[in-house]
């Protein structure tokens, strides 16, 4: 399995060996050796299935394929960096929040539920499936995993969330009431609610 | 060596004393101990030549000097700051906003891009958004360099030449020759690149410190 190191909190570092690693496009900050870049293409790789449900829904990954001999590194916009190892299960993950994942693992569009509507993220959600490394950006500071039992569920702001992995049901939560009509809202009428077991990701800034 | 001190990733202290004034960005000071004084540096290293050099240029930040003694802390705007020694085996190139503090035994001077690699490093700056000049330390001393979300230092040999993304690159030291790379394709025309299209090469020997982020200051 390719090792995904982090050099400091911010930057991550991997080795390549004619194997292939798929990025955010940009992040790359240097390399050394015989490295090549090219767009992943449709669906960030993800297949042709991918890229039309990706136009459809608006959640695009643009993401670049990494190829080749060497060593690179991967920063974006000094965000901690956060790997995450998957072993067949499911990562669900905002797009704007994936930097790089080993390229033997699958992404695909998942719906969402309502929440996107008030994240202004979009409705849908990318999800990362398979055996390999993830590394997710997560701004303002260190992120913090939170974990789901059934006895105890986690309710999130939308707009803190990264990822979460595990068999987790997710549903939207409004609090709307007529105060908010008149402009008297504590500022979290719409949250996240998480029921099951699993790992959920969120960051210290709300973006 | 090593008279720069790091307290955390983005403040720093230095040692004053008489004969070992460190030259600081104006603005640039926390706090200080002991018997420092402050003033304006108006001729910048290189006499008037070197100021009317610089003014042309635009590369110019206003300096202070700090003399006395005692312990100075320096820190800019929130920002990462990383130390580097300048040890004698080459200059420390950076650009002029990012260097926050340096000593002053360490020669400052500014350097035309195009005169190193020609046009292409006429190019380089001009692609990279750093401008067609840049400062660079001779000598032996510590320079503190700011970065968005602290750096990296990747070493450079022979062998292995290192490509750095041109909003990433925050400076270099030693003997270390740079010059742009463009793979510009058909891709990147249509919108579809991979976002790597202009990379700065650098070979030779030495080190290159690449910031946590493609922002600039």
């Amino acid at each position: 399995m390719q090792s995904f190191r982090l050099n400091g909190s911010r930057i991550l570092e991997i080795d390549l060996h004619g194997d292939a690693v798929r990025a955010a496009t940009g992040a790359m900050i240097a390399y050394t050796g015989d490295v090549t870049f090219r767009n992943a293409g449709l669906g960030g790789g993800g297949g042709l299935r991918a890229a039309l449900k990706q136009k459809a829904t608006g959640e695009s990954v643009s993401l670049m394929t990494c190829s080749g001999q060497g060593t690179v590194w991967f920063a974006k916009d000094a965000m901690e960096v956060l790997v995450v190892e998957l072993n067949g299960e499911t990562l669900r993950v905002e797009s704007e929040q994936l930097l790089a994942l080993s390229d033997k693992l699958k992404t695909d569009v998942a719906f969402a539920g309502l929440r996107g509507a008030s994240s202004g993220q979009g409705l849908f959600t990318t999800t990362v499936t398979g055996f390999g490394a993830v590394a997710l950006l997560s701004s303002g500071g260190p992120p913090i995993a939170l974990e789901v039992s059934p006895q105890y569920p986690l309710v999130v702001d939308p707009d803190a969330f990264i990822a979460s992995q595990g068999r987790l049901n997710q549903t939207f939560v409004t609090d709307v009431s007529w105060r908010n009509l008149i402009g008297e809202s504590s500022g979290e009428a719409f949250s996240l609610r998480f029921d099951g077991s699993g790992v959920v990701y969120i960051q210290p800034e709300e973006k | 060596m090593g008279v720069f001190e790091q307290v955390n990733g983005k403040v720093i202290t230095a040692p004053v004393s008489p004969g070992r004034e460190i030259l600081a960005r104006r603005g640039a000071m926390l706090a200080y101990t002991g018997d420092v004084g402050f003033s304006p540096v108006h001729m910048g290293p290189g006499g008037a030549g070197g100021m009317v050099g610089r003014m042309v240029q635009g590369e110019q930040v206003a300096m202070m000097v700090a003399q006395g003694q005692g312990t100075v802390h320096y820190g800019y705007r929130g920002l990462y700051l990383t130390i580097i020694e300048v040890d004698g085996s080459g200059p420390l190139s950076v650009e002029a906003d990012r260097l926050v503090a340096h000593e002053a035994a360490l020669q400052s001077t500014v350097v035309f891009l195009g005169s190193q690699g020609g046009i292409r490093g006429a190019v380089r700056g001009a692609v990279s958004g750093q401008g067609l000049f840049t400062t660079q330390l001779h000598g032996y001393g510590c320079a503190a360099v700011l970065s968005h979300g602290g750096t990296i230092a990747i070493p450079v040999d022979g062998s292995r030449p290192v490509a750095v993304d041109p909003q990433a690159y925050v400076a270099h030291v030693g003997q270390v020759q740079v010059d742009i790379s463009a793979s510009v394709g058909w891709r990147d025309a249509v919108g579809r690149g991979s976002g790597e299209a202009i990379q700065l090469k650098l070979s030779g020997h030495g080190t290159v410190y690449v910031q946590a982020s493609e922002q600039k200051l």
